[in-house]
């Protein structure tokens, strides 16, 4: 060990830009943080790959033969469904990680020090968009690869780029919060598939709504994640999707909820890491 | 507001029905070394992080620097520095990569990060796994690591939260040694421990705490002079050998007998040199014993001297749980 000083006697570093500019500066550290994990817990990334490639494999070679939906061949009916899926688990995925590392010591650190609260969660909600992106760019490509035609103009696919970016960072919000809210990533997963797997199923995702017994279609009438699936089904395939309100205007309906899921997220996860102190 | 470093008055946080902290007061002067000397559960580990504002008090007041831990935090944060019992490093990343991110986050560039981080891994001897996960760390050497990170930008206020607990002895000599560099320098040190002999290695000031409240304070020396010097414990073969063990010891030294456990203690004003004497002297008298060992006086010595009794707390508390969020236990 070499003596003297290492760093300058200065206490407050070394100056400061802006506040937007260092919330940017470290909302962008911080996600650069959450990626570089990736490739060292390459497990992490089979929530958003290998799960939807079950879930298509299972659907379109098992259970698909029972499954005939009117005026749309079955592969195209479930490519649209398993991407609105796998924006929903989000939720579960985005709550684990984000519960595993509220454990860890390393938030103490960034919490004691002179950062935003905001940035610290913002690094872990593009840390998981970008993950949840991957995913999405591999379940799609592997139903390109099985035959799934999605029928998209230019406008439609920027469209359904924007609607689910917006989706993908709203879920995402709503995973940080309840990874705020849970104690271990466990309960996480469990609860999890005990709410969030079966709303998949009840959103239109496999089967239509139309069909469903009266509760579940109540539900699905007026689940968010429903909205997600029709609004994907109706820019990729053109199918118009009928129903409740929210069915018949599923873009509308989508961007509604996502806005909403933030308003109360954001505010309710922030205030969760931040109560700690009242400045 | 104060010249102190750090002040508290009446600071008190509850977890439930128990009080972690109870009107609890503490002055660490600008450029002294305090230790916070205590059991599991006697409120340190609370205690400090109310003053790095990672929970907030429920009531009293703490100053870091003269700002207010409440209602000047971002203040605080830019001046206190806060090593926890628990590695603050991402597991993920490697040792530069961790040092090089907390000095950028902390607005350096990305050159003059890595410069710091290198000066950095000199210093604390961390060369050797620089490239290495944090994951795949052992305790001692993540300990360097997260020291080293506490310290690039020089706080104004350095905060240590059991730095040696669950180190191998090597390894707490490496940071006892930094730690002496430190406070060389100038830095004010505020450091909890459940070692007697940690505060009195390191601290200008032991401050004893218990159940959440000081229970007695004062200089290393003066609590060595209250607790005892070391001892000299002889543990003989059987009852029959106890008591010649007795008879003979206690012709030449003042000793404590404990039949139950067939010890004579023995009082080592001179350490070393006194162990020698008991061992010549029982070899001489020819009396079979299992055991000869200096001993160091500990924590529970130290409060049997100063307050007559055995610490009151009694894990577990929040202060022994291996999780470091606080507030995820307040909602129990």
């Amino acid at each position: 060990m070499t003596s003297g000083s290492v760093t300058p006697a200065r206490f407050g570093g070394p100056p400061r830009s802006g506040r937007p500019a260092r919330f940017v500066r470290h909302t962008a550290l911080l996600t650069g943080r959450s990626l570089r994990a990736i490739p060292r817990v390459p497990e992490r990334l089979l929530d958003v790959t290998i799960q939807p490639i079950v879930f298509i494999l299972l659907f379109l070679y098992v259970f698909g033969s029972a499954i005939h939906v009117h005026g749309i061949s079955y592969k195209d009916y479930l490519f649209p469904g398993i991407i609105g899926q796998s924006l929903a688990f989000g939720v579960i995925s985005t709550g684990t990680a984000t519960s595993a590392d509220m454990t860890e010591g390393v938030i103490d650190r960034f919490r004691s020090m002179p950062i935003s609260r905001l940035s610290i969660i913002n690094g872990e909600v593009m840390g998981q968009v970008c993950e949840q992106v991957l995913g999405l760019v591999i379940t799609a490509g592997f139903g390109l690869a099985l035959g799934w035609s999605p029928q998209l103009t230019l406008a439609h696919a920027i469209e359904l780029a924007v609607l689910l970016a917006l989706g993908m960072v709203a879920f995402t919000w709503c995973g940080v919060l309840v990874g705020l809210l849970v104690r271990s990533p466990d309960a996480v997963q469990g609860m999890g598939f005990i709410i969030i797997l079966p709303l998949t199923f009840m959103a239109g995702t496999f089967v239509p709504i139309a069909g469903m017994d009266a509760i579940p279609r109540a539900i699905a009438d007026w689940d968010p994640i429903s909205a997600l699936v029709a609004t994907v089904r109706s820019l990729t395939q053109g199918v118009p999707t009928g129903g409740s309100w929210q069915l018949a205007h599923p873009e509308l309906a989508m961007i509604g909820w996502c806005v909403l899921l933030m308003a109360v997220c954001v505010p309710l996860a922030l205030r969760r890491l931040h109560r700690t102190v009242a400045a | 507001m104060t010249e102190a470093a750090i002040l508290t008055q009446g600071l008190t946080k509850r977890f439930g029905a128990l009080r972690a902290v109870d009107d609890f007061d503490l002055r660490v002067p600008e450029g002294s070394v305090v230790s916070l000397l205590g059991p599991n559960g006697a409120g340190k580990t609370t205690t400090v992080r109310m003053l790095a504002t990672l929970i907030a008090p429920d009531g009293g007041r703490a100053w870091v620097a003269g700002h207010d831990v409440v209602r000047d935090a971002a203040r605080v944060r830019e001046r206190i520095s806060l090593t926890g019992q628990f590695a603050a490093l991402d597991k993920n990343l490697t040792a530069r990569e961790n040092l090089v991110l907390m000095a950028r986050l902390r607005g350096r560039t990305s050159r003059a990060a890595r410069e710091v981080a290198d000066r950095l891994i000199d210093r604390f001897d961390v060369g050797r796994f620089r490239d290495r996960l944090v994951k795949q760390m052992s305790g001692g050497e993540r300990r360097r690591v997260d020291l080293a990170a506490s310290l690039i930008d020089r706080p104004q206020v350095l905060v240590l939260d059991e730095p040696t607990t669950g180190l191998d002895p090597r390894s707490r000599q490496v940071v006892w040694g930094t730690i002496r560099e430190l406070v060389g320098e100038g830095v004010t040190l505020l450091l909890t421990t459940q070692y007697l002999e940690e505060a009195d290695a390191l601290a200008d000031r032991v401050v004893l705490i218990d159940r959440g409240r000081e229970v007695a304070a004062g200089s290393p020396a003066q609590l060595k002079a209250q607790v005892g010097e070391q001892r000299v414990d002889v543990i003989a073969a059987d009852a029959v050998e106890f008591e010649r063990l007795r008879g003979l010891l206690g012709q030449h030294f003042a000793i404590t007998p404990l039949e139950e456990v067939r010890t004579v203690s023995v009082a080592a004003p001179e350490e070393a040199a006194d162990l020698e004497r008991v061992a010549r002297a029982v070899r001489a008298g020819g009396i079979a014993v299992d055991e000869i060992a200096l001993r160091r006086p500990t924590l529970d010595d130290a409060f049997l001297a100063l307050t007559g009794h055995a610490p009151l707390s009694d894990p577990p508390s929040p202060d022994d749980e291996p999780e470091p969020i606080l507030e995820t236990r307040e909602a129990a």
